[in-house]
């Protein structure tokens, strides 16, 4: 009782933050309390949004990006987990690549991006390839961390058991590493929509950092808005799915809730 | 049946060696519980692990039924002293993990682990996982899985400390049993004195470390009893007692050492 009470008070408080930024934009804009060139009203968002559909280039544009990430979230956590559970296997190449891997680590991805325009050109490839770059790291170190750390018992109890080195690889490092998999995924995901988007803002003929980047320059500012709220709509349902992913992944972890 | 010969092992550390255990040397015949007691430290769970074979001793035979332990063996069982389940599966999963790593076939193994679940009082928690088990329960699931393999010599280290004292007195006469039944070699690593002299046909008393072999007791007088819950009322038993006490010698120094 107290619970659904509880709830209908945070969702109705919800709807009214949310009404008071859309009735506030709106009636600020229109009667020129807000300037025109730094904000704009719901209503000018959904024409330029009219405009934009009518034209035909919103959704290339989104599917674009959206394209970008995806495929680079994919393959660079492939590659990512691939490295960090297959490095640890042999103390010598670890140690060997390490550093290397550290280093590159290290450097911004902004100044990493106009070398994949170079190497890829002004199409999807080099906005996926500074995608997987950025995503390989946020996938790589948690789970390589995680394999570094494995927990020696279990390894000895299959040992025991009589399990051979690919048995153990299955049963015990993967699983061990779903967690920090998880992890990965989480600020992955976050960072591949930012790979793409600097790719695209670096240079580019399209996608909805490509818009953002136009309407900025023209002084579009509906537009500017528009493509924004289409990246903060994208991002929050990739967070939503990566979220549910991971309720797969650690399924042990949320077994006995509910 | 399972056989130390003159065994040393030395840990190797950075700046030098540590001296594990000296010397030791016991058997543990077929249809024979041996257990193990000495101070925290002395080398118990190491020579647990060379027996396995995880650990290779620096000098020494270790035997299993006459033949020389060279890494993995399908006769060896043992049960670690931490908790070995692993948290991403369920306790059904755990308990057949041993027969699946074998390449047993699924129906097969889920009867078995099942049938093995229902006796040690874990029926219904199947599908649970491990993390929503007690300690003891998690306890029985780890000898209900290690007992699934069926092995000749079964190795177990400070098993029984966390269960309470009702399911305790069950499972160690259980032990009893499944030793007797399959005459089985049965080496119970344990602090507790009365629970050596309850289960055990010989107690190794070892010393602090480098662990050596201290003392051997018979105890011909607990291999009757109908439980192990029945032999400390045994007139033998305070004389047992004493005597291990004091081959353990648990000084005040002893205290410390252990503490360090
Ligand atoms: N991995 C290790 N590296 C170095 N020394 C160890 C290691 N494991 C245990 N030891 C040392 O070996 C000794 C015996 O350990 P252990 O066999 O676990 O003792 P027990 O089981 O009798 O309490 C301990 O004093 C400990 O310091
Ligand atoms: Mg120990």
């Amino acid at each position: 009782m107290t619970i659904s009470w509880h709830n209908l008070i945070v969702t109705l408080g919800r709807l009214l933050v949310l009404a008071v930024l859309l009735l506030g934009t709106e009636l600020g804009v229109r009667y020129g309390i807000l300037s025109k060139l730094f904000f704009s009203s719901p209503t000018e968002i959904y024409h330029a949004l009219q405009a934009q559909y009518g034209e035909g280039t919103l959704m290339p544009n989104i599917g674009i990006t959206v394209f970008e990430t995806m495929l680079g979230l994919i393959a660079g956590s492939l590659a990512g987990i691939a490295t960090g559970l297959v490095l640890p296997q042999s103390r010598t190449l670890s140690r060997v690549i390490e550093p290397f891997l550290m280093v590159l680590n290290g450097i911004p991805v902004i100044v990493i991006a106009p070398l994949f325009i170079l190497w890829l050109g002004l199409g999807l490839a080099s906005k996926i390839g500074i995608s997987v770059y950025i995503v390989f790291f946020a996938m790589f170190i948690p789970v390589y961390t995680a394999s570094l750390r494995l927990e020696r018992t279990l390894v000895d109890a299959l040992w025991v058991m009589g399990a051979n080195r690919w048995q153990i690889f299955w049963k015990v490092v993967v699983p061990s590493s779903l967690p920090s998999i998880y992890t990965g995924l989480k600020i992955g995901s976050g960072l591949a929509l930012i790979g793409a988007v600097i790719g695209e803002f670096v240079a580019s003929r399209s996608g909805l950092g490509h818009m953002i980047l136009y309407a900025s320059g023209t002084l579009d500012t509906p537009t500017l808005y528009l493509g924004i709220i289409a990246l903060a709509i994208f991002a929050a349902a990739l967070s939503f799915a990566v979220d549910a992913l991971g309720h797969v992944l650690v399924h042990w972890r949320f077994a006995d809730e509910k | 049946m399972l056989e130390f010969r003159n065994i040393s092992f030395h840990f190797p550390t950075k700046r030098n060696t540590i001296d594990v255990l000296h010397d030791v040397s016991f058997t543990c015949g077929e249809d024979e519980i041996v257990a193990v007691v000495g101070p925290s430290g002395c080398g118990k769970s190491t020579l647990l692990s060379l027996a396995t074979g995880l650990r290779k001793p620096t000098a020494g035979d270790i035997l299993i039924d006459g033949r020389p332990v060279k890494g993995q063996n399908r006769l060896i069982g043992m049960m670690f002293q931490q908790s070995t389940l692993l948290p991403w599966r369920s306790v059904v999963e755990n308990v057949e993990l041993g027969l699946e790593i074998r390449g047993e076939p699924k129906s097969f193994r889920r009867d078995k682990a099942v049938t093995l679940m229902r006796q040690y009082g874990l029926g219904g928690f199947e599908r649970k996982y491990p993390h929503a088990l007690s300690g003891g329960m998690q306890k029985r699931a780890a000898l209900a899985q290690t007992l699934a393999m069926e092995p000749e010599v079964l190795l177990l280290d400070e098993p029984f400390a966390a269960l309470d004292a009702q399911t305790r007195v069950v499972i160690e006469n259980d032990v009893v049993k499944i030793c007797r039944a399959g005459k089985r070699s049965v080496l119970l690593v344990t602090h507790d004195i009365s629970e050596a002299i309850s289960m055990a046909d010989r107690v190794v008393v070892l010393s602090r470390r480098p662990g050596t072999v201290k003392e051997i007791f018979d105890i011909p007088f607990s291999r009757g009893a109908k439980s192990v819950a029945d032999v400390p009322a045994m007139p033998e038993y305070a004389t047992y007692f004493k005597r291990i006490w004091d081959a353990l010698d648990i000084s005040v120094t002893g205290m410390n050492e252990t503490a360090a």
